[in-house]
Protein backbone atom coordinates (compact mmCIF):
# COMPACT_ATOMS: atom_id res chain seq x y z
CA UNK A 1 0.00 0.00 0.00
CA UNK A 2 2.76 2.10 1.32
CA UNK A 3 4.69 1.24 -1.85
CA UNK A 4 2.21 1.98 -4.47
CA UNK A 5 1.66 5.51 -3.10
CA UNK A 6 5.21 6.22 -3.58
CA UNK A 7 5.40 5.11 -6.68
CA UNK A 8 2.75 7.37 -7.64
CA UNK A 9 3.90 10.46 -5.94
CA UNK A 10 7.41 9.67 -7.74
CA UNK A 11 5.23 9.16 -11.22
CA UNK A 12 3.58 12.29 -10.72
CA UNK A 13 6.84 14.14 -9.87
CA UNK A 14 8.26 12.68 -13.26
CA UNK A 15 5.23 13.86 -14.72
CA UNK A 16 5.59 17.40 -13.22
CA UNK A 17 9.73 17.85 -14.48
CA UNK A 18 8.08 17.11 -18.06
CA UNK A 19 5.80 20.20 -17.48
CA UNK A 20 8.44 22.29 -16.32
CA UNK A 21 10.64 20.62 -18.87
CA UNK A 22 9.73 23.32 -22.32
CA UNK A 23 10.16 26.33 -19.69
CA UNK A 24 13.74 25.83 -18.62
CA UNK A 25 14.73 24.62 -22.20
CA UNK A 26 13.62 27.70 -23.23
CA UNK A 27 15.36 30.01 -19.99
CA UNK A 28 18.79 28.08 -20.42
CA UNK A 29 18.70 28.50 -23.65
CA UNK A 30 17.71 32.63 -24.19
CA UNK A 31 18.63 33.75 -20.61
CA UNK A 32 20.91 31.92 -18.52
CA UNK A 33 23.43 31.06 -20.72
CA UNK A 34 23.16 34.81 -22.79
CA UNK A 35 23.25 36.17 -19.11
CA UNK A 36 26.44 34.22 -17.70
CA UNK A 37 27.85 34.50 -21.73
CA UNK A 38 27.51 38.18 -21.50
CA UNK A 39 29.39 38.50 -18.09
CA UNK A 40 31.94 36.37 -19.59
CA UNK A 41 31.65 39.27 -22.64
CA UNK A 42 32.39 42.02 -20.11
CA UNK A 43 35.58 41.09 -18.95
CA UNK A 44 36.81 40.51 -23.06
CA UNK A 45 37.94 41.58 -25.94
CA UNK A 46 36.13 40.33 -28.75
CA UNK A 47 39.51 39.98 -31.23
CA UNK A 48 37.27 38.01 -34.01
CA UNK A 49 33.75 39.19 -35.11
CA UNK A 50 33.55 36.23 -37.21
CA UNK A 51 33.53 33.22 -34.61
CA UNK A 52 33.13 35.36 -31.52
CA UNK A 53 36.51 34.86 -30.47
CA UNK A 54 37.79 36.80 -27.26
CA UNK A 55 40.52 37.51 -24.99
CA UNK A 56 40.40 38.00 -21.27
CA UNK A 57 40.98 41.83 -20.17
CA UNK A 58 40.19 41.99 -16.56
CA UNK A 59 38.29 45.31 -15.64
CA UNK A 60 39.25 46.82 -18.66
CA UNK A 61 35.92 47.86 -19.61
CA UNK A 62 34.04 48.53 -16.63
CA UNK A 63 37.57 51.21 -16.21
CA UNK A 64 36.31 52.43 -19.19
CA UNK A 65 32.90 53.09 -18.05
CA UNK A 66 34.37 55.03 -14.81
CA UNK A 67 37.04 57.07 -16.10
CA UNK A 68 37.24 57.02 -19.70
CA UNK A 69 33.52 57.81 -20.56
CA UNK A 70 32.29 60.94 -20.68
CA UNK A 71 29.04 59.77 -21.36
CA UNK A 72 28.47 57.18 -19.12
CA UNK A 73 28.16 58.83 -15.95
CA UNK A 74 26.04 61.94 -16.41
CA UNK A 75 23.13 59.90 -18.32
CA UNK A 76 23.55 57.39 -15.29
CA UNK A 77 22.63 59.66 -12.58
CA UNK A 78 20.00 61.65 -14.74
CA UNK A 79 18.22 58.40 -15.12
CA UNK A 80 18.62 57.66 -11.66
CA UNK A 81 17.15 61.20 -10.71
CA UNK A 82 14.46 60.87 -13.03
CA UNK A 83 13.02 57.59 -12.00
CA UNK A 84 13.33 59.22 -8.54
CA UNK A 85 11.58 61.74 -9.02
CA UNK A 86 8.72 59.64 -10.67
CA UNK A 87 8.57 56.99 -8.50
CA UNK A 88 6.63 58.28 -5.66
CA UNK A 89 4.39 60.40 -8.31
CA UNK A 90 3.30 57.99 -9.78
CA UNK A 91 2.18 55.83 -7.29
CA UNK A 92 0.72 58.83 -5.44
CA UNK A 93 -1.45 59.38 -8.50
CA UNK A 94 -2.17 55.79 -9.22
CA UNK A 95 -3.26 55.32 -5.84
CA UNK A 96 -5.73 58.53 -5.81
CA UNK A 97 -7.18 57.73 -9.07
CA UNK A 98 -7.50 53.66 -8.11
CA UNK A 99 -9.45 55.14 -4.81
CA UNK A 100 -11.27 57.52 -7.00
CA UNK A 101 -12.36 54.24 -9.41
CA UNK A 102 -12.88 52.12 -6.48
CA UNK A 103 -16.21 53.82 -5.38
CA UNK A 104 -19.34 52.70 -6.59
CA UNK A 105 -19.21 55.24 -9.86
CA UNK A 106 -21.03 55.09 -13.52
CA UNK A 107 -18.81 53.31 -16.38
CA UNK A 108 -15.78 52.42 -14.44
CA UNK A 109 -14.75 50.03 -16.58
CA UNK A 110 -14.93 52.25 -18.96
CA UNK A 111 -12.72 54.96 -17.07
CA UNK A 112 -10.64 52.00 -15.97
CA UNK A 113 -9.85 50.74 -19.98
CA UNK A 114 -9.13 54.12 -20.69
CA UNK A 115 -6.37 55.40 -18.11
CA UNK A 116 -4.58 51.26 -19.19
CA UNK A 117 -4.57 52.76 -23.02
CA UNK A 118 -1.85 54.86 -22.78
CA UNK A 119 0.23 51.36 -21.75
CA UNK A 120 -0.79 49.83 -24.65
CA UNK A 121 0.03 52.49 -27.07
CA UNK A 122 3.48 53.51 -25.28
CA UNK A 123 5.03 49.92 -24.99
CA UNK A 124 6.05 50.66 -28.59
CA UNK A 125 7.07 51.72 -31.28
CA UNK A 126 4.20 53.86 -31.93
CA UNK A 127 4.63 55.68 -28.96
CA UNK A 128 8.04 56.35 -29.30
CA UNK A 129 7.07 57.52 -33.08
CA UNK A 130 4.58 60.22 -31.38
CA UNK A 131 7.33 61.39 -29.38
CA UNK A 132 10.22 61.73 -31.60
CA UNK A 133 7.42 63.73 -34.17
CA UNK A 134 6.85 66.48 -31.41
CA UNK A 135 3.64 65.08 -30.61
CA UNK A 136 3.45 64.85 -27.41
CA UNK A 137 5.06 68.33 -26.97
CA UNK A 138 2.72 69.32 -29.73
CA UNK A 139 -0.72 68.01 -27.32
CA UNK A 140 0.90 70.17 -24.69
CA UNK A 141 1.42 72.85 -26.36
CA UNK A 142 -2.27 72.96 -27.27
CA UNK A 143 -3.33 71.76 -24.13
CA UNK A 144 -1.61 75.18 -22.42
CA UNK A 145 -3.35 77.27 -25.44
CA UNK A 146 -6.89 75.90 -24.40
CA UNK A 147 -5.81 75.92 -20.68
CA UNK A 148 -4.46 79.33 -19.94
CA UNK A 149 -4.40 82.12 -22.94
CA UNK A 150 -1.42 83.01 -24.56
CA UNK A 151 -2.38 86.82 -23.46
CA UNK A 152 -1.65 85.86 -19.94
CA UNK A 153 1.30 83.75 -20.14
CA UNK A 154 2.75 86.45 -21.86
CA UNK A 155 2.44 88.44 -18.70
CA UNK A 156 4.01 85.44 -16.64
CA UNK A 157 7.06 85.71 -18.39
CA UNK A 158 9.59 82.88 -19.52
CA UNK A 159 10.41 81.31 -15.98
CA UNK A 160 6.76 80.45 -14.96
CA UNK A 161 5.89 79.66 -18.78
CA UNK A 162 8.54 76.93 -18.60
CA UNK A 163 7.44 75.80 -14.94
CA UNK A 164 4.31 75.11 -16.63
CA UNK A 165 5.41 73.54 -19.31
CA UNK A 166 7.28 71.24 -17.53
CA UNK A 167 4.52 70.51 -14.96
CA UNK A 168 2.11 69.67 -18.05
CA UNK A 169 5.55 67.20 -19.37
CA UNK A 170 5.45 65.78 -15.99
CA UNK A 171 1.90 65.23 -15.84
CA UNK A 172 1.47 63.70 -19.10
CA UNK A 173 4.54 61.03 -18.68
CA UNK A 174 2.50 60.01 -15.02
CA UNK A 175 -0.66 59.72 -16.08
CA UNK A 176 0.77 57.60 -18.96
CA UNK A 177 3.13 55.41 -16.92
CA UNK A 178 0.92 54.74 -14.30
CA UNK A 179 -2.04 52.30 -16.10
CA UNK A 180 -0.60 49.19 -14.40
CA UNK A 181 -0.57 50.53 -11.05
CA UNK A 182 -3.66 51.87 -10.92
CA UNK A 183 -4.76 48.13 -12.19
CA UNK A 184 -2.51 46.92 -9.05
CA UNK A 185 -4.35 49.68 -6.86
CA UNK A 186 -7.85 48.28 -7.45
CA UNK A 187 -7.92 44.95 -7.02
CA UNK A 188 -5.77 45.66 -3.36
CA UNK A 189 -8.14 47.90 -2.92
CA UNK A 190 -10.91 45.27 -3.60
CA UNK A 191 -9.57 42.88 -1.23
CA UNK A 192 -10.33 45.30 1.82
CA UNK A 193 -13.28 43.55 3.20
CA UNK A 194 -15.98 46.04 3.89
CA UNK A 195 -16.79 44.98 7.17
CA UNK A 196 -13.60 47.25 8.22
CA UNK A 197 -15.00 49.69 7.28
CA UNK A 198 -18.31 49.31 8.40
CA UNK A 199 -17.03 48.89 12.24
CA UNK A 200 -15.07 51.72 11.64
CA UNK A 201 -17.57 53.75 10.67
CA UNK A 202 -20.02 52.84 13.39
CA UNK A 203 -17.02 54.01 15.28
CA UNK A 204 -17.51 57.44 14.02
CA UNK A 205 -14.07 57.41 11.68
CA UNK A 206 -14.06 59.97 9.57
CA UNK A 207 -13.63 59.25 5.65
CA UNK A 208 -9.89 60.86 6.35
CA UNK A 209 -9.05 58.57 9.19
CA UNK A 210 -10.47 55.33 7.79
CA UNK A 211 -7.94 56.31 4.83
CA UNK A 212 -4.79 56.19 6.79
CA UNK A 213 -5.74 53.73 9.52
CA UNK A 214 -7.54 50.99 7.20
CA UNK A 215 -6.82 51.31 3.39
CA UNK A 216 -3.19 52.59 3.80
CA UNK A 217 -1.84 49.67 5.99
CA UNK A 218 -4.37 47.30 4.40
CA UNK A 219 -2.95 47.81 0.68
CA UNK A 220 0.66 48.02 1.72
CA UNK A 221 1.71 44.85 -0.01
CA UNK A 222 -0.12 45.83 -2.60
CA UNK A 223 1.56 49.26 -2.68
CA UNK A 224 5.51 47.51 -1.92
CA UNK A 225 4.61 45.31 -5.37
CA UNK A 226 3.57 48.53 -7.03
CA UNK A 227 6.86 50.44 -6.26
CA UNK A 228 8.57 47.53 -7.25
CA UNK A 229 7.10 47.49 -10.76
CA UNK A 230 7.30 51.10 -11.11
CA UNK A 231 11.25 50.81 -10.29
CA UNK A 232 11.85 48.34 -12.60
CA UNK A 233 9.64 49.59 -15.34
CA UNK A 234 11.32 52.72 -15.37
CA UNK A 235 14.59 51.59 -15.23
CA UNK A 236 13.94 49.45 -17.97
CA UNK A 237 11.98 51.67 -19.87
CA UNK A 238 13.53 51.85 -24.05
CA UNK A 239 12.89 55.42 -23.85
CA UNK A 240 15.23 55.66 -21.43
CA UNK A 241 19.04 57.40 -22.23
CA UNK A 242 21.09 54.51 -20.43
CA UNK A 243 19.02 51.34 -21.91
CA UNK A 244 19.28 53.48 -25.37
CA UNK A 245 23.42 54.22 -24.71
CA UNK A 246 23.69 50.16 -24.35
CA UNK A 247 21.71 49.37 -27.16
CA UNK A 248 23.15 51.86 -29.57
CA UNK A 249 27.17 50.76 -28.18
CA UNK A 250 26.02 47.62 -28.40
CA UNK A 251 24.69 47.34 -31.81
CA UNK A 252 25.23 50.57 -33.56
CA UNK A 253 28.69 50.65 -33.07
CA UNK A 254 29.80 47.51 -32.19
CA UNK A 255 30.99 47.50 -29.09
CA UNK A 256 29.74 44.15 -27.69
CA UNK A 257 31.71 43.85 -24.63
CA UNK A 258 31.50 47.59 -23.95
CA UNK A 259 27.62 47.55 -24.07
CA UNK A 260 27.46 44.55 -22.18
CA UNK A 261 29.66 45.95 -19.18
CA UNK A 262 27.93 48.92 -18.92
CA UNK A 263 24.95 47.24 -18.99
CA UNK A 264 25.89 45.23 -15.76
CA UNK A 265 27.34 48.51 -13.84
CA UNK A 266 23.60 49.29 -14.58
CA UNK A 267 21.32 46.60 -13.73
CA UNK A 268 23.55 46.07 -10.56
CA UNK A 269 22.85 49.47 -9.10
CA UNK A 270 18.77 48.35 -10.44
CA UNK A 271 19.38 45.23 -8.34
CA UNK A 272 20.57 47.08 -5.35
CA UNK A 273 17.55 50.17 -5.23
CA UNK A 274 15.26 47.14 -5.18
CA UNK A 275 16.82 45.27 -2.73
CA UNK A 276 16.75 48.60 -0.62
CA UNK A 277 13.25 49.02 -1.22
CA UNK A 278 12.18 45.52 -0.91
CA UNK A 279 14.19 45.19 2.47
CA UNK A 280 12.81 48.65 3.70
CA UNK A 281 8.99 47.76 2.40
CA UNK A 282 8.76 44.45 3.82
CA UNK A 283 9.45 46.04 7.29
CA UNK A 284 7.21 48.49 6.85
CA UNK A 285 4.31 46.15 5.29
CA UNK A 286 5.05 43.73 8.02
CA UNK A 287 4.92 46.44 10.95
CA UNK A 288 1.25 47.18 9.46
CA UNK A 289 0.02 43.62 9.93
CA UNK A 290 1.31 43.20 13.08
CA UNK A 291 -0.55 46.33 14.50
CA UNK B 1 -34.23 59.80 14.53
CA UNK B 2 -35.13 62.57 13.12
CA UNK B 3 -31.79 63.89 13.81
CA UNK B 4 -29.87 61.49 11.65
CA UNK B 5 -32.04 61.33 8.69
CA UNK B 6 -31.57 65.34 8.66
CA UNK B 7 -27.96 64.50 8.82
CA UNK B 8 -28.15 62.32 5.73
CA UNK B 9 -30.03 64.34 3.81
CA UNK B 10 -27.34 66.85 4.16
CA UNK B 11 -24.84 64.43 3.80
CA UNK B 12 -26.43 63.62 0.16
CA UNK B 13 -26.65 67.27 -0.44
CA UNK B 14 -22.85 67.48 0.18
CA UNK B 15 -22.31 64.12 -2.17
CA UNK B 16 -23.94 65.41 -5.29
CA UNK B 17 -21.58 68.63 -5.30
CA UNK B 18 -18.80 66.57 -4.59
CA UNK B 19 -19.80 63.81 -7.11
CA UNK B 20 -20.32 66.75 -9.59
CA UNK B 21 -16.67 67.75 -9.16
CA UNK B 22 -15.43 64.07 -9.04
CA UNK B 23 -16.93 63.12 -12.72
CA UNK B 24 -15.65 66.42 -13.83
CA UNK B 25 -11.95 65.46 -12.86
CA UNK B 26 -12.46 61.76 -14.31
CA UNK B 27 -13.46 62.62 -17.59
CA UNK B 28 -11.19 65.33 -17.81
CA UNK B 29 -8.31 62.49 -17.13
CA UNK B 30 -9.38 60.80 -19.43
CA UNK B 31 -9.29 63.50 -21.87
CA UNK B 32 -6.02 64.15 -21.25
CA UNK B 33 -5.12 60.47 -21.66
CA UNK B 34 -6.84 59.95 -24.39
CA UNK B 35 -4.53 63.46 -26.35
CA UNK B 36 -2.03 60.76 -28.14
CA UNK B 37 -4.50 58.39 -29.34
CA UNK B 38 -6.67 61.03 -31.01
CA UNK B 39 -3.76 62.81 -32.16
CA UNK B 40 -2.75 59.97 -33.79
CA UNK B 41 -5.86 58.98 -35.48
CA UNK B 42 -6.73 62.37 -36.52
CA UNK B 43 -2.92 63.00 -37.65
CA UNK B 44 -4.01 59.40 -40.36
CA UNK B 45 -6.10 61.59 -42.14
CA UNK B 46 -4.81 64.95 -42.31
CA UNK B 47 -3.45 65.87 -45.84
CA UNK B 48 -0.14 67.15 -46.51
CA UNK B 49 -0.62 70.93 -46.21
CA UNK B 50 -2.19 70.67 -42.45
CA UNK B 51 0.38 67.55 -41.36
CA UNK B 52 3.34 70.59 -41.26
CA UNK B 53 1.32 73.26 -39.79
CA UNK B 54 3.42 74.94 -36.83
CA UNK B 55 2.07 74.78 -33.78
CA UNK B 56 0.72 71.12 -34.75
CA UNK B 57 -3.34 71.47 -34.95
CA UNK B 58 -5.03 68.59 -33.06
CA UNK B 59 -7.84 67.82 -34.69
CA UNK B 60 -8.03 67.49 -38.84
CA UNK B 61 -9.60 70.07 -40.46
CA UNK B 62 -10.31 68.53 -43.96
CA UNK B 63 -9.81 64.66 -43.48
CA UNK B 64 -8.90 62.72 -46.34
CA UNK B 65 -7.87 59.34 -47.50
CA UNK B 66 -4.32 60.17 -49.58
CA UNK B 67 -2.28 59.08 -46.62
CA UNK B 68 -3.20 55.66 -47.29
CA UNK B 69 -3.15 55.66 -50.67
CA UNK B 70 0.15 56.82 -50.34
CA UNK B 71 1.17 54.33 -47.85
CA UNK B 72 0.00 51.64 -50.36
CA UNK B 73 1.90 53.24 -53.08
CA UNK B 74 5.56 54.49 -51.33
CA UNK B 75 5.59 49.62 -50.35
CA UNK B 76 4.28 48.54 -53.68
CA UNK B 77 6.98 50.39 -55.33
CA UNK B 78 9.39 48.14 -53.62
CA UNK B 79 8.34 44.04 -53.94
CA UNK B 80 6.15 43.19 -51.14
CA UNK B 81 3.07 44.48 -50.34
CA UNK B 82 1.83 45.79 -47.32
CA UNK B 83 -0.03 43.14 -45.89
CA UNK B 84 2.71 40.91 -46.32
CA UNK B 85 4.08 42.64 -43.03
CA UNK B 86 0.82 42.47 -41.46
CA UNK B 87 0.79 38.57 -42.33
CA UNK B 88 4.21 38.26 -40.75
CA UNK B 89 3.52 40.22 -37.80
CA UNK B 90 0.01 38.46 -37.27
CA UNK B 91 1.68 34.85 -37.78
CA UNK B 92 4.48 35.25 -35.21
CA UNK B 93 2.56 37.28 -32.91
CA UNK B 94 -0.07 34.50 -32.47
CA UNK B 95 2.29 31.91 -32.81
CA UNK B 96 4.26 33.42 -29.76
CA UNK B 97 1.14 34.41 -27.31
CA UNK B 98 -0.30 30.79 -27.97
CA UNK B 99 3.60 29.24 -27.10
CA UNK B 100 4.16 31.45 -24.19
CA UNK B 101 0.63 30.66 -22.96
CA UNK B 102 0.89 26.91 -22.77
CA UNK B 103 4.33 26.72 -21.52
CA UNK B 104 4.35 29.68 -19.03
CA UNK B 105 1.26 28.12 -17.43
CA UNK B 106 2.71 24.45 -17.70
CA UNK B 107 5.96 25.66 -15.93
CA UNK B 108 3.93 27.80 -13.37
CA UNK B 109 1.43 25.01 -11.83
CA UNK B 110 3.79 22.27 -11.50
CA UNK B 111 5.93 25.17 -9.79
CA UNK B 112 3.32 26.01 -7.73
CA UNK B 113 1.36 23.33 -6.51
CA UNK B 114 3.12 20.30 -6.92
CA UNK B 115 6.40 21.26 -4.50
CA UNK B 116 8.69 18.99 -6.47
CA UNK B 117 12.28 18.78 -4.87
CA UNK B 118 15.07 21.86 -6.56
CA UNK B 119 12.00 23.52 -8.37
CA UNK B 120 12.37 26.26 -5.82
CA UNK B 121 15.34 28.10 -7.60
CA UNK B 122 13.40 28.15 -11.18
CA UNK B 123 11.49 31.04 -8.85
CA UNK B 124 14.39 32.70 -7.59
CA UNK B 125 15.68 32.75 -11.48
CA UNK B 126 12.43 34.54 -12.39
CA UNK B 127 12.72 37.26 -9.33
CA UNK B 128 16.01 38.18 -10.76
CA UNK B 129 15.06 37.79 -14.47
CA UNK B 130 12.40 40.24 -14.05
CA UNK B 131 14.60 42.80 -13.42
CA UNK B 132 17.02 42.60 -16.51
CA UNK B 133 16.11 44.30 -19.67
CA UNK B 134 16.91 42.09 -22.47
CA UNK B 135 18.99 43.80 -24.19
CA UNK B 136 22.20 43.20 -21.80
CA UNK B 137 21.59 39.14 -22.91
CA UNK B 138 21.05 40.24 -26.46
CA UNK B 139 24.03 40.10 -27.85
CA UNK B 140 24.59 36.31 -26.63
CA UNK B 141 20.87 35.30 -27.27
CA UNK B 142 21.82 36.56 -30.94
CA UNK B 143 25.01 33.34 -30.87
CA UNK B 144 22.83 31.15 -29.58
CA UNK B 145 20.25 32.33 -32.59
CA UNK B 146 22.85 31.89 -35.04
CA UNK B 147 24.30 28.78 -33.97
CA UNK B 148 21.03 27.09 -34.27
CA UNK B 149 21.17 28.30 -38.15
CA UNK B 150 17.48 29.98 -37.47
CA UNK B 151 18.74 33.43 -38.19
CA UNK B 152 16.69 34.95 -40.74
CA UNK B 153 14.15 32.75 -40.37
CA UNK B 154 9.98 33.19 -38.49
CA UNK B 155 11.42 30.57 -35.85
CA UNK B 156 14.19 33.56 -34.62
CA UNK B 157 11.53 35.72 -34.02
CA UNK B 158 9.49 32.64 -32.02
CA UNK B 159 11.86 30.35 -30.09
CA UNK B 160 13.69 32.85 -27.90
CA UNK B 161 9.82 34.66 -26.87
CA UNK B 162 8.34 31.49 -25.90
CA UNK B 163 10.14 30.69 -22.28
CA UNK B 164 9.59 34.70 -20.38
CA UNK B 165 10.38 34.56 -16.91
CA UNK B 166 7.50 37.33 -16.99
CA UNK B 167 4.68 35.69 -17.87
CA UNK B 168 5.81 32.49 -15.66
CA UNK B 169 5.68 35.49 -12.53
CA UNK B 170 2.26 36.41 -13.68
CA UNK B 171 0.36 32.86 -13.77
CA UNK B 172 2.49 31.34 -10.78
CA UNK B 173 0.90 34.42 -8.53
CA UNK B 174 -2.63 33.33 -9.79
CA UNK B 175 -1.53 29.53 -9.24
CA UNK B 176 -1.47 30.24 -5.52
CA UNK B 177 -4.42 31.15 -5.04
CA UNK B 178 -6.00 28.00 -6.69
CA UNK B 179 -7.40 25.69 -4.04
CA UNK B 180 -5.53 22.73 -3.40
CA UNK B 181 -8.94 21.08 -2.85
CA UNK B 182 -9.61 21.18 -6.24
CA UNK B 183 -6.77 19.73 -7.30
CA UNK B 184 -7.24 16.94 -4.84
CA UNK B 185 -10.69 15.84 -5.38
CA UNK B 186 -9.69 15.63 -9.45
CA UNK B 187 -6.86 13.11 -8.30
CA UNK B 188 -8.85 11.11 -6.64
CA UNK B 189 -11.55 10.88 -9.19
CA UNK B 190 -8.92 9.46 -11.22
CA UNK B 191 -7.32 12.38 -13.43
CA UNK B 192 -3.88 12.00 -14.48
CA UNK B 193 -2.02 14.94 -14.47
CA UNK B 194 -2.07 16.21 -18.27
CA UNK B 195 -6.33 16.24 -17.80
CA UNK B 196 -5.66 17.98 -14.41
CA UNK B 197 -3.81 20.89 -16.10
CA UNK B 198 -6.27 21.32 -19.14
CA UNK B 199 -10.18 20.32 -17.31
CA UNK B 200 -9.33 22.29 -14.03
CA UNK B 201 -5.84 24.32 -13.75
CA UNK B 202 -6.31 26.07 -17.01
CA UNK B 203 -10.03 27.07 -16.81
CA UNK B 204 -9.38 28.24 -13.06
CA UNK B 205 -6.45 30.16 -14.43
CA UNK B 206 -8.85 32.24 -17.24
CA UNK B 207 -8.24 35.85 -16.01
CA UNK B 208 -4.56 34.87 -15.60
CA UNK B 209 -3.93 33.56 -19.27
CA UNK B 210 -6.74 36.42 -20.67
CA UNK B 211 -4.31 38.98 -19.02
CA UNK B 212 -1.24 37.29 -20.13
CA UNK B 213 -2.52 37.54 -23.82
CA UNK B 214 -3.17 41.14 -24.11
CA UNK B 215 0.46 41.77 -22.05
CA UNK B 216 2.12 39.49 -24.66
CA UNK B 217 0.13 40.17 -28.10
CA UNK B 218 1.03 43.92 -26.73
CA UNK B 219 4.58 43.79 -26.47
CA UNK B 220 5.18 41.31 -28.99
CA UNK B 221 2.95 43.26 -31.84
CA UNK B 222 5.19 46.28 -31.18
CA UNK B 223 8.64 45.01 -30.85
CA UNK B 224 10.70 46.36 -33.57
CA UNK B 225 13.89 45.37 -31.69
CA UNK B 226 13.70 41.73 -32.22
CA UNK B 227 13.41 41.11 -36.18
CA UNK B 228 16.04 44.63 -36.59
CA UNK B 229 18.34 42.13 -35.39
CA UNK B 230 17.71 38.69 -36.54
CA UNK B 231 15.87 39.53 -39.64
CA UNK B 232 17.67 40.37 -42.60
CA UNK B 233 14.83 39.64 -46.10
CA UNK B 234 12.71 42.23 -46.19
CA UNK B 235 9.73 39.59 -47.01
CA UNK B 236 9.92 38.24 -43.15
CA UNK B 237 9.82 41.88 -41.39
CA UNK B 238 7.29 42.28 -39.35
CA UNK B 239 5.20 45.33 -39.27
CA UNK B 240 6.94 47.79 -37.28
CA UNK B 241 10.36 47.08 -38.27
CA UNK B 242 8.48 47.86 -42.02
CA UNK B 243 7.14 50.55 -40.52
CA UNK B 244 10.81 52.18 -39.90
CA UNK B 245 11.87 50.96 -43.30
CA UNK B 246 8.99 52.85 -44.55
CA UNK B 247 9.99 56.40 -42.70
CA UNK B 248 13.19 56.09 -43.78
CA UNK B 249 15.13 57.16 -40.38
CA UNK B 250 14.47 60.28 -38.87
CA UNK B 251 14.26 63.42 -40.63
CA UNK B 252 12.66 62.39 -43.79
CA UNK B 253 9.56 64.45 -44.27
CA UNK B 254 8.43 63.16 -47.70
CA UNK B 255 6.13 60.35 -46.44
CA UNK B 256 4.93 61.76 -43.31
CA UNK B 257 1.46 61.14 -44.45
CA UNK B 258 2.37 57.23 -44.58
CA UNK B 259 3.96 57.09 -41.69
CA UNK B 260 1.26 58.18 -40.07
CA UNK B 261 -1.51 56.24 -41.60
CA UNK B 262 1.03 53.18 -41.13
CA UNK B 263 1.00 53.95 -37.18
CA UNK B 264 -2.23 53.94 -37.19
CA UNK B 265 -2.82 50.80 -38.64
CA UNK B 266 -0.31 49.09 -36.47
CA UNK B 267 -2.25 50.67 -33.33
CA UNK B 268 -5.72 48.71 -34.54
CA UNK B 269 -4.93 45.02 -33.57
CA UNK B 270 -3.66 46.00 -29.92
CA UNK B 271 -6.12 48.40 -29.02
CA UNK B 272 -8.84 46.02 -30.25
CA UNK B 273 -7.26 42.67 -28.50
CA UNK B 274 -7.00 44.78 -25.30
CA UNK B 275 -10.90 46.12 -25.27
CA UNK B 276 -12.06 42.59 -26.09
CA UNK B 277 -9.45 40.85 -23.40
CA UNK B 278 -10.31 43.34 -21.07
CA UNK B 279 -14.25 42.90 -21.21
CA UNK B 280 -13.32 38.88 -20.93
CA UNK B 281 -11.00 39.26 -17.91
CA UNK B 282 -13.34 41.76 -15.80
CA UNK B 283 -16.72 39.17 -16.93
CA UNK B 284 -14.14 36.00 -15.71
CA UNK B 285 -13.03 38.15 -12.74
CA UNK B 286 -16.69 38.77 -11.12
CA UNK B 287 -17.84 35.44 -12.12
CA UNK B 288 -15.48 34.18 -9.69
CA UNK B 289 -15.94 36.51 -7.00
CA UNK B 290 -20.07 35.20 -7.38
CA UNK B 291 -18.77 31.63 -6.88
CA UNK B 292 -16.35 32.41 -3.82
Amino acid sequence: MKKSWWTMRRKQALEGYLFILPWIIGVSAFFLYPLFKSIRLSFSKITKFAGWEMEWVGFDNYIRAFVWDINFLPMFFETVQKTLLYLPLINIFALFLAILLNKKIKARGLFRMVYFMPVILGSGHVMTQLVGEGVVQGAIDVERGVAIPREILMYMGPTIVRTVQNFMNNLALILWKSGVQIVLYISGLQGISSSLYEAARCDGASEWEMFWKITLPMISPVILLSLIYTLIDLFADVSNPIVDYVRTTAFTNRQYEYGAAIGWIYFAFIFLIVMVVFMAGRRYVHDASAR
Amino acid sequence: MQNTGSKKKKLRKKISFGWFMFYTFLIALVAFTSLPLVYMISTAFKPLDELFIYPPRFFVRRPTLQNFIDLLTAVSSSTIPFTRYIFNSLFVTVVVVGGTVIISSLGAFVVAKYKLPGVNWIFGIVIAALMFSSHVTQIPSYMVINKLGLLNTYWALIIPKLAVPYNFFLIKQFCEQMPNELLESARIDGANDWVLFWKIAMPTLTPAWSTLIVFSFISNWNDAFTPLIYITSQAKKTLPLALQTIAGGPGVVARSGAVAAATFITTIPTIVIFVWMQARVLETMAYSGIKA
